[in-house]
């Protein structure tokens, strides 16, 4: 019955919104952007024609690596950081005694907040002279000249973009890994506990396993995040030191926007846009593995 | 009876729609944007005067985020939804004049004698290939500022500001020497647009050229290029500037002086009416002068500010050069830019009743000895935080490479940039 030619229109017939949804949102604008790379476009004047050169340039140009590699460096340093933070603070917190459910909620709370107000946030909390994390030091004893965070060395800056970050999306892993721990069946750890296994035991050898999914997952968030990541930049260094903190999005957005260079600016897009698709891919690939 | 529910609903959204149209805004009104980060005041002022005397024309004001203004001025041409009057920070002038974007405005004034004495810099950038696209909206100029308290402390002469890039170095070493956080001079270390509003004078001052006008022309010209660049290092290496400025990136640099703790530091006209707010005390206590070069007596200074202009595709092309004559009146540009000790866009307004503290007067005539840089690319070469300009100071300022190195590189950045 579902192979007849009617039911095989009424069928795409229910998909059509869907169909109309993607192709109005998704490959009309990909395809538009894929024109714009291939042109010279700065909006004010008309485009011009250049075929790959935008592509060609992309990989000669010196900031296009060092934003990449910037954007790599700092996606294999936060990831395992809120992958491990937020399974180990999940796994304190799955319970459901009061204090677990109120340290749940005080973790989770900077996600509501916007990535660009909490960005601002930090960026106060770490200003050279009235911020209040060289105020603490400072009292405590620890410096005597005032820290520069921010914008000042890439390394430091990225430091503290990622303890700002981490306190801002720490709890979204979290609040997933605490749904995934709680799904796991009671009686299972209940058969290890009779059978002697200790807490670690229990974690490594039945929590992890069950969880892995959810792992995963968040993984996959994490690194698709941190690929993409701009308002943090943007916001506490604007890319400086010499530009050794723009990371790949802001690069895209510089040239996008602020110098008008459209085209270079898709060419940039669609260069990144395979590097996440790759990373999706293998992400998906464990993914399937797991579940097999 | 009951009111049928498509009835009820279609009612509800033309009452959505009723409440969604901003309040105010009817067919015959002028939309007008301008950037954030400018001269508000000012400018609501300006518009404030307009709509009382055109009450059936009116300018309705919209700040466009001063970052986003240039990318949100393209999509609008690029869609052909363009305001009236555009508002826009007078360094994007030639670029949009080039591209043919601007409505050409020569004939409106051509026996309009108020433009022969308007502030040359705003007209020299509102110019291309000689028709005038766009008229002063208003003009900030850099200039020098001396706090009296700590010449006083540092036993200096309070009433004597500095005439020469050394007398900067030798007053701000007696004022660093005060402690107590105090540091003799200011140069924030990561903010492109500071630098070139108060460090570029310093180079406009000592002879020298920065930036290039095409790919035809050379940037960073001068002998004298390297003395200022030396000087600024070696004032961060006497440790005259604090070093908490090198992550300065703009958005504290108007509250610094009045903050008390800096002796000397280049800044704007409008940070004299900012003291009276952040600092009383220091608002009676601080000096102002040019920003000088190597020589003493040698001044210079950034003419800045926004200019006003009519997008290509406006409609009311005829009101808006009305608006900008009239901001150009002798009445609106001293009971308007004057009494709110603005600098008057016409130069010779800026005797006017209004303009009785000499420090004001200096400002005013800071107008004369003041640049304006021409270029295509002004974001990309001086503006913008990855750009030439700043990467050159970062490395004079915080770096030991040699100067000639640097100067040769930044050429070349300069020169590819202009190139494309």
């Amino acid at each position: 019955m579902y192979s007849s030619p009617r039911s095989k229109w009424l069928g795409l017939l229910y998909l059509t919104p869907a169909l109309l949804f993607v192709a109005l949102f998704t490959v009309y604008p990909l395809t538009q952007m894929i024109w714009v790379s291939f042109n010279n476009w700065t909006l004010i004047s008309p485009p011009k024609f250049v075929g790959l050169n935008n592509f060609t340039k992309a990989f000669s140009d010196r900031q296009f690596w060092v934003s990449l590699t910037f954007t790599l460096k700092y996606t294999a340093i936060i990831t395992p950081i809120l992958m491990i933070g937020g399974y180990a603070v999940a796994l304190l917190v799955a319970g459901n005694s009061p204090l677990q459910r109120f340290t749940r909620t005080i973790v989770f709370l900077p996600v509501v907040i916007g990535l660009g107000a909490s960005s601002l946030l930090w960026y106060w909390l770490f200003a050279a002279d009235a911020g209040f994390i060289n105020t603490i030091l400072r009292d405590l004893g620890l410096i005597r000249t005032p820290i520069l965070w921010l914008g000042v060395n890439a390394d430091v800056s990225n430091f503290a973009i990622i303890i700002s970050v981490v306190w801002k999306v720490l709890g979204f892993g979290m609040i997933l890994f605490v749904g995934a721990i709680q799904a796991v069946s009671t009686e299972v750890n209940e058969a290890a506990l009779v059978d002697g296994a200790s807490g670690w035991q229990r974690v490594r050898s039945i929590t992890l396993p069950l969880t892995l999914r959810t792992i995963l997952l968040v993984t996959l968030i994490s690194v698709i995040g941190s690929l993409l990541a701009f308002d943090q930049f943007y916001i506490m260094t604007a890319g400086q030191p010499q530009n050794l903190t723009a990371t790949s999005v802001f690069f895209i957005y510089l040239n996008s926007f602020p110098y008008l260079k459209l085209g270079y600016g898709a060419a940039l897009s669609l260069i990144l846009a395979v590097f996440v698709l790759l990373f999706t891919l293998v992400q998906m690939l464990a993914t399937r593995r797991s579940h097999a | 009876m009951k009111l049928p529910k498509l009835m009820i609903s279609a009612a509800v959204a033309v009452a959505a729609l009723l409440a969604a149209t901003p309040m105010g805004a009817f067919a015959q009104d002028l939309q007008m944007w301008e950037r954030t980060g400018g001269n508000a005041t000012m400018v609501d002022k300006l518009v404030e005067m307009w709509n009382e005397k055109n009450p059936n024309r009116k300018i309705v004001l919209t700040y466009i985020e001063h970052s986003e203004m240039v990318p949100k001025l393209a999509q609008a041409i690029a869609s052909g939804e363009v305001p009236d009057l555009m508002g826009l920070d007078l360094i994007y002038g030639p670029q949009f004049e080039a591209a043919g974007q601007l409505e050409d405005i020569t004939d409106y004034f051509k026996d309009d004698a108020t433009l022969k004495t308007a502030s040359p810099g705003h007209i020299l950038v509102s110019t291309y290939n000689d028709r005038l696209y766009g008229v002063p909206l208003y003009a900030d100029v850099s200039v020098l500022y001396w706090n009296k308290l700590l010449f006083k402390e540092a036993g200096l002469d309070p009433e004597v500001g500095p005439a020469s890039l050394q007398d900067i170095h030798d007053m701000a070493a007696k004022i660093t020497a005060l402690g107590d956080g105090k540091y003799g001079y200011y140069l924030p270390g990561n903010c492109a647009g500071c630098n070139i509003f108060t460090f570029g004078p310093l180079i406009w001052a000592s002879g020298g050229k920065i930036e290039p006008l095409d790919a035809n022309d050379e940037p960073l010209v001068g002998d004298n290029i390297a003395k200022v660049l030396e000087w600024a290092r070696q004032m961060h290496k006497d440790g005259l500037i604090n070093p908490a400025n090198q992550s300065e990136n703009g958005s504290t640099f108007a509250e610094q002086l009045g903050s008390g703790k800096v002796g000397i530091m280049g800044t704007g006209n409008f940070n004299l009416s900012l003291l009276q707010a952040q600092n009383p005390d220091l608002f009676n206590n601080v000096g102002v002068t040019f920003l000088p070069g190597l020589e003493p007596g040698s001044a210079a200074s950034f003419a800045g500010g926004d200019i006003v202009t009519v997008p290509k595709g406006s409609k009311r092309v005829s009101d808006a050069v009305d608006f900008m004559k009239f901001i150009l009146s002798d009445e609106v540009q001293v009971e308007g830019y004057a009494k709110l000790l603005n600098l008057t866009t016409r130069g010779d307004m800026a005797n006017n009743q209004y303009f009785t503290d000499p420090r004001v007067v200096k400002m005013a005539s800071a107008l004369d000895v003041a640049r304006t840089p021409y270029t295509l690319k002004f974001f990309e070469l001086i503006n913008s935080p990855q750009g030439p300009w700043l990467q050159m100071l970062q490395r004079v300022y915080y770096t030991d490479d040699p100067i000639d190195q640097i100067i040769t590189d930044a050429k070349a950045q300069m020169k590819a940039i202009a190139a494309e």
